[in-house]
């Protein structure tokens, strides 16, 4: 299989100029902007069948042919690494190790969306990314890569980094933005899109770090090539985060369609210890959880989705049969309440709720009526939020009293810890 | 103009109004808690969510903007559902502090649960709770950041209208407050409308507090006295039970909506000024130290008042009107002193020194009736003049109208005037300085008690009604003048205020055409 | 944001002075500094200790024994979650996911990222202050 993002990991000081440059690096972002048309890139883009690889697999082509060209208007690029999914962790290795094919990437799409400043939001924790990543774009500026009239056609392209400061709902596009406008990361509300309305009130995209680093070989190599590596409308490989109860937990590039059965086995080592799977999330904790019968599944967003679950951030986190599943609830239900914004009433009000509802059934304080409360809760949580946060907390929580209920009803009847 | 059909009723809106906007115009009222139509729109409560025909999920009315053709339901049984459900999630944490919270009667949760909500609970869990519950945050307003259902109206409002930014909410998620900054305090002239835009019991007023339960309060709507901007308010009194409250009638004043004039706001001024309506009132006519009625009253200012017409020496009399009064006072005090008795020296501008003003609602001249007052009287003669007279000896009746002449001429001067005036008559609602140097003293109603109309500094003339019958054995200003008018032989005809204000339209260039219908709740520009 | 890291950095919290020169630098309402400040995780108005101990607990590091790293941290440093150390030496907090999934259990020491986490690992790290 051909690497594509992870082509430079693991070679000693791949983050630097010099080495990108010697494998054809900035080569593509000079063919886009010396041969080609902004509405040729957005074209080839489209074909590749490239889509967001930070959780919602919206085309990415598609997403820039919504910015309204004749918007008087600065457009922006934003680039979100905020990377809070749990289970997630590939942008973290884009920044360390390969930060100069992002940059590649943000050259050629800010020509392609008719933008001449990106803003690369990294969240706050990733201080070794922040300053990898800040060393090559003062690369970059040095040689002629970025700033003014770059690759002596005129363009102009400016980058700015850009901290978070731990918050998982700034990886929320529109709170993102509100971030980056210095102020606390609420979502705003929808319609208008960031397309339209967007940055300081600009038209303005916003892609994920995997998505823009996938651009520059698109362009090298072509659209049809991308498209055919990984499967029907899902083009190209992505990168799987494998953690948990794996033998080899770890970064793997792998086509888009590959099973969850061939990842967790043939790449990630199996289970350890002799221990067989009990459950597994396929794409960060916004997703439904799957079970052992599930995992023929092929990780691209649509067969996902047929399922009932989502690919999400790629973000896979195995547990194996030691693991309780209303503990394991309990643990995602105090993730969702302890980072809710707080904006909206049924999502403030709710994760809080449906955390507490689950951890006194794990400890053992709750009444029957509680279960068969609980999923109406969650339920009502979900479609009547301002943003996707309230949609996550509903699927995940709720998959995993539906697959394992039982566990949640001994939970109540034995008033003990099921393992 | 997009067309669009709310609940099966159609109407045309301009392009850009809301469907929350649209239904308002239909006289369908869909919840809402952050919505306020003098705010700019948040729509985090969620609960105004209806259903739009052809769109798969439902959305807020307060954001969406109506399209031609759209079709709306805000009471479909999908609707009625999420409502209950917004409400089972305000009340998680919620300390349902009904019995001592001073909301109760006016809380939107409330109002909502009895309409919408009616569910059986099933919470059963221990409730988040917050820092601050009965903590002042400034000299007017009392904060419970347990009530709060974080609808943000108060940060808002601080933002955009009195841009003094003192809201903020801290923290996120269900461990969110609403606060103000640390260490600093609520403390702009505006800052008692906090209280009316929160929908429930989080931000009350320490004025008020546990004062009177809101449903034994009448309502009546009149116009703030307070400046020439003549805020339009609601007097909230409380006849029923007044023994418990130290026999004060008027419990508080709302701003009552008025969107040419004051919106929906009134200064703390204007908001906190009521207590005068029951306090401190002059309530018998008196001459010097002796009780006496109306009848010796009226009789001794008739006296001399023939006398001196009879003379020809009407020019010895001087009336200091007052720009307090409205304006049949104001057309009534002419009719008797200006044309009954051709030759009284009447104005009303006493040099009072300007109040503070700002560039909102407060304006310097602190009387409600300035312009009605210039229009009426058309004054040739000056109060300061006047006064000067007094105190010379030149002036044997001197009328005042309400005054603190104390305050405004000294002491030495009203000590002479007492001296030197035969009969020095003050007609007043309450008691100030004046009082004691005055010979007769006459009980007038405040503005509370009266039916009539003020003028404001935009010319609008704006109706006033009373809300209860004058304290003790006082009488309208006119009313009075209307006694003294008949045992003077040039008997006034009139019993009601409306008939005066028809003789004012027929009388005063600046009012013709004007009625009391037409001029309604909201008030009637002068003609030019 | 990026003057509130630089105050957070340089001073190690920020004090409400800091907020309210910040508000009149930038030209914003202090009352929305104090907002922004509160509502991030990494701003701080407390100090914290010279070693600060960020500890994930979420799924994947829960999964691989996150639980038993924080109760052996409180009981080597006699700290709870949001407590320093009297000598301001150590301080702890326990946070969500760090995007660092792969080293389960981790935890965040001051800006290093330090995976694979067992009792010993933590004595090592605890000593070599």
């Amino acid at each position: 299989m051909e690497k594509i993002v992870t082509r430079h990991f693991g070679q000693e000081n791949s983050h630097h100029i010099i080495n990108y440059l010697k494998d054809d690096g900035y080569k593509a972002a000079r063919k886009a902007l010396t041969q080609m048309t902004p509405a040729g890139v957005i074209d080839e883009v489209k074909k590749s069948n490239l889509r967001g690889l930070g959780g919602a697999g919206f085309p990415t082509g598609t997403k820039w042919s919504f910015i309204p060209q004749a918007n008087p208007k600065p457009k922006y690029l934003v680039i979100n690494g905020d990377e809070g999914e749990p289970g997630t962790f590939k942008d973290k290795y884009i920044f360390e190790q390969d930060p100069h094919a992002l940059l590649e990437g943000i050259i050629i799409t800010c020509f392609a969306i008719g933008s001449h400043k990106a803003y690369i939001y990294i969240r706050g924790e990733y201080i070794k990314s922040m300053e990898t990543v800040q060393g090559a774009v003062d690369e970059a500026y040095r040689a002629g890569f970025l700033g003014k009239g770059i690759f002596g056609t005129g363009y102009d392209v400016d980058v700015v980094v850009h901290p978070g400061a731990g918050a998982y709902i700034c990886g929320e596009e529109t709170a993102l933005l509100e971030s980056l406008e210095g102020k606390k990361g609420f979502p705003r509300l929808k319609p208008p899109f960031p397309a339209v309305v967007g940055l300081f009130g600009c038209p303005t995209v916003i892609n994920n770090v995997e998505t823009i680093s996938c651009v520059p070989p698109i362009i090298s190599k072509g659209a049809e090539w991308y498209a055919k590596l990984g499967c029907e409308k899902n083009g190209g490989n992505r990168l799987f985060c494998v953690s948990g109860h794996v033998a080899k937990p770890g970064v793997y590039e792998l086509p888009n369609g590959t099973t969850l059965r061939e990842i967790i086995y043939d790449h990630a080592g199996g289970i350890p210890n002799g221990r067989k799977l009990k459950a597994v999330i396929p794409g960060g904790i916004s997703a439904p959880i799957l079970t052992p019968d599930q995992i023929d599944v092929k990780m691209d967003f649509d067969s996902l989705k047929s399922i009932g679950s989502m690919a999400g951030s790629g973000g896979i986190i195995v547990m194996d049969d030691t693991t309780d599943m209303v503990w394991a609830a309990m643990v995602a239900a105090r993730f969702f309440a302890h980072e809710s914004c707080g904006q909206c009433s049924p999502c403030r009000e709710g994760s809080g709720w449906v955390y507490r509802n689950v951890k006194r059934i794990y400890h053992g304080h709750a009444r029957p009526h509680d279960l068969n409360n609980l999923p109406g809760i969650v339920n009502n949580i979900g479609g009547n939020t301002i943003c996707a946060f309230g949609d996550a907390v509903s699927m995940s929580i709720g998959s995993y009293v539906s697959k394992f209920r039982n566990e949640f009803e001994a939970k109540i009847k034995d008033r003990v810890c099921q393992i | 103009m997009p067309n669009l059909t709310i609940d099966g009723k159609q109407i045309e809106v301009p392009a850009g109004t809301t469907i929350i906007q649209a239904a308002d115009k239909l006289g369908i009222t869909i919840p809402r808690y952050c919505y306020h139509p003098a705010l700019p729109v948040s729509g985090n409560c969620r609960i105004c969510m209806v259903e739009v025909e052809k769109q798969p999920k439902m959305q807020i009315a307060c954001y969406t903007p109506v399209t031609d053709g759209m079709v709306v339901k805000t009471n479909s049984p999908k609707v009625l559902e999420v409502r209950k459900t917004v409400l089972e999630f305000l009340l998680v944490n919620h300390p349902v502090d009904c019995p001592v919270c001073d909301q109760a009667g006016e809380c939107k949760l409330q109002d909502y649960y009895m309409e919408h909500g009616q569910y059986d609970s099933r919470l059963g869990d221990v409730k988040v709770k917050k820092e601050k519950k009965a903590f002042s945050i400034g000299p007017t307003v009392m904060l419970d950041q347990e009530r709060c259902i974080l609808c943000t109206r108060c940060v808002r409002f601080a933002d955009n209208i009195t841009k003094t930014s003192e809201f903020g909410v801290f923290s996120r998620g269900d461990h969110s407050q609403l606060d103000v900054y640390p260490g600093k305090q609520l403390d702009n002239n505006y800052s008692g409308n906090v209280v009316d835009i929160c929908p429930v019991g989080a931000l009350t007023d320490k004025d008020f507090r546990f004062k009177c339960r809101v449903w034994y309060l009448s309502q009546t709507k009149s116009v703030c006295p307070g400046c020439s901007m003549g805020c339009n308010i609601t007097v909230e009194w409380d006849k029923m039970r007044p023994h418990q409250l130290k026999k004060a009638r008027v419990m508080r004043l709302k701003p009552r909506h008025n969107p040419e004039v004051n919106d929906y706001w009134i200064c703390d001024k204007g908001r906190y000024n009521y207590h005068f309506i029951d306090e401190n009132r002059i309530q018998h006519p008196q001459l010097n130290n002796d009780l006496i009625s109306w009848d010796q009253a009226a009789d001794t200012i008739v006296t001399v008042l023939k006398q001196l017409r009879n003379s020809n020496r009407t020019n010895r009399i001087g009336v200091l009107a007052s720009a307090q009064l409205t304006n049949e006072d104001l057309f009534v005090i002419r009719k008797f002193f200006k044309e009954d008795l051709k030759g009284a020296q009447v104005d009303f501008r006493t040099p009072e020194k300007p109040g503070d003003s700002d560039d909102f609602l407060m304006k310097a001249d602190k009387n409600p009736n300035t312009a009605g007052a210039l229009n009426i009287l058309q004054p040739d003669v000056d109060a300061a003049q006047i006064v000067q007279k007094a105190r010379n000896g030149e002036i044997d009746l001197l009328y005042v109208f309400g005054h603190d002449l104390v305050t405004l001429f000294g002491k030495e001067a009203l000590y002479q005037m007492s001296k030197n005036v035969k009969l020095f008559v003050f007609q007043g609602s309450n008691v100030n300085e004046t009082c004691r140097y005055a010979h007769l003293n006459l009980p007038s109603s405040v503005y509370a008690e009266k039916e009539g109309t003020f003028t404001n500094c935009q010319q609008k003339v704006q109706r006033i009604w009373p809300a209860f019958l004058p304290m003790a054995e006082a009488k309208g200003d006119w009313e009075i003048l209307s006694l003294l008018s008949e045992k003077l032989g040039t008997k006034l005809p009139y019993q009601h205020s409306n008939e005066i204000f028809k003789d004012i339209a027929a009388t005063i260039p600046a009012f013709s055409e004007m009625t009391y219908e037409k001029i309604s709740d909201k008030g009637m520009i002068l003609k030019a | 944001m990026p003057v509130l890291h630089c105050v957070q950095e340089k001073e190690g919290l920020i004090t409400p002075e800091a907020e309210g020169n910040i508000a009149e630098y930038l030209g914003v309402p202090v009352v929305h500094i104090h907002e922004v400040v509160s509502f991030y995780h990494l701003f701080s108005q407390k100090k914290k200790g010279k070693c600060h101990f960020s500890v994930c607990q979420t799924t994947a590091c829960a999964l691989k024994g996150a639980e038993e790293v924080i109760e052996h941290i409180q009981e080597r440093l006699k700290l709870k979650p949001g407590e320093t150390t009297p000598d301001g030496k150590f301080s702890l907090s326990v946070v969500e996911c760090l995007g660092a999934c792969e080293l389960a259990p981790m935890m965040q020491c001051n800006k290093e990222y330090k995976g694979f986490l067992n009792k010993k690992k933590i004595d090592e790290i605890i000593d070599n202050i």
